[in-house]
């Protein structure tokens, strides 16, 4: 059990010091696979300039006028901005990452957005969401389940968090079968 | 994590009607798009993963689910 522990920090670690050396996300390239023209126009560079997801979880989230949507690990907040569109001001877009820097990135590219009214990003883990319970409807996600050493506990705060009725759209990676080990036990690819 | 176990997890969570779609493959090539992924990552992947899988080392899916009321 102290082992487990020990590999969860070693991994959260890992995770936090790879996102926090990165100097720019993925830019266009990345946004442009997983982005439509219309998105990519409704958000500044600098949130392009910083994606950094494996799909488009807004477009599938159906989101409406005046709901609670939560962006986690929301980085330099491309995805908590789109929702942030969409919810309008009478509801609200709180992006979440463990990294203040990328907060301030998400805040700043919120403004630029003119979003920033109804939107705002927290510093915090997915593994203990700084939200009360039952207070928000929607919760997002791109490419950040995996990051997790406690995929489970992260599970279980989102659903704490949701209201009842409340959903989950979430973009990740899934792997079938063994990575070999080279790859598995590099530690880069814990953050990757 | 494979998608199965994704799924189950999220079941146990107390999710509901679980969907997992928009499945696209991610490979090699995408990865190196990141910068999280390190150039020796990249040529250790290029190395060890055989050939005709390096086109799809990873599937890139939307998993939705909701919380029952």
């Amino acid at each position: 059990m102290a082992r487990d522990l020990m590999f969860q920090r070693e991994i959260k670690e890992t995770v936090e010091r790879a996102y926090a050396a990165i100097a720019t996300g993925g830019g266009e390239t990345v946004a442009r696979r997983h982005y439509g023209d219309q998105e990519l126009a409704e958000v500044p560079d600098g949130a392009i300039e910083w994606a950094l997801g494996v799909g488009d979880p807004v477009r599938y989230a159906r989101l409406q006028p005046g709901q609670v949507v939560l962006d986690v690990g929301s980085g330099g907040g491309i995805d908590t901005i789109l929702a942030a569109r969409r919810v309008g001001p009478q509801g609200r877009a709180i992006g979440l990452d463990v990294l203040e820097e990328m907060c301030e990135r998400g805040r700043g590219h919120a403004a630029q957005a003119g979003v920033e009214g109804w939107t705002e990003f927290l510093r915090g883990e997915m593994e203990a969401i700084p939200l009360p319970d039952a207070s928000v409807e929607v919760a997002i996600s791109n490419g950040v389940l995996n990051l997790s050493a406690r995929k489970s506990r992260a599970l279980a705060e989102l659903f704490r968090v949701l209201r009842p009725g409340g959903r989950i759209c979430m973009a990740d990676l899934t792997v079938e079968g063994e990575l070999p080990p080279e790859v598995a036990g590099d530690q880069s690819a814990w953050a990757g | 994590m494979a998608e199965r176990v994704f799924a189950g997890k999220l079941q146990r969570a107390g999710f509901a009607e679980v969907w997992v779609g928009g499945h696209r493959r991610f490979g090699i090539d995408q990865a190196a798009l990141y910068p999280l992924f390190t150039p020796e990552l990249l040529q250790v992947m290029r190395r060890t993963i055989p050939a005709d899988h390096q086109d799809h080392v990873a599937t890139a899916v939307i998993v939705k689910a909701h919380k029952p009321r």
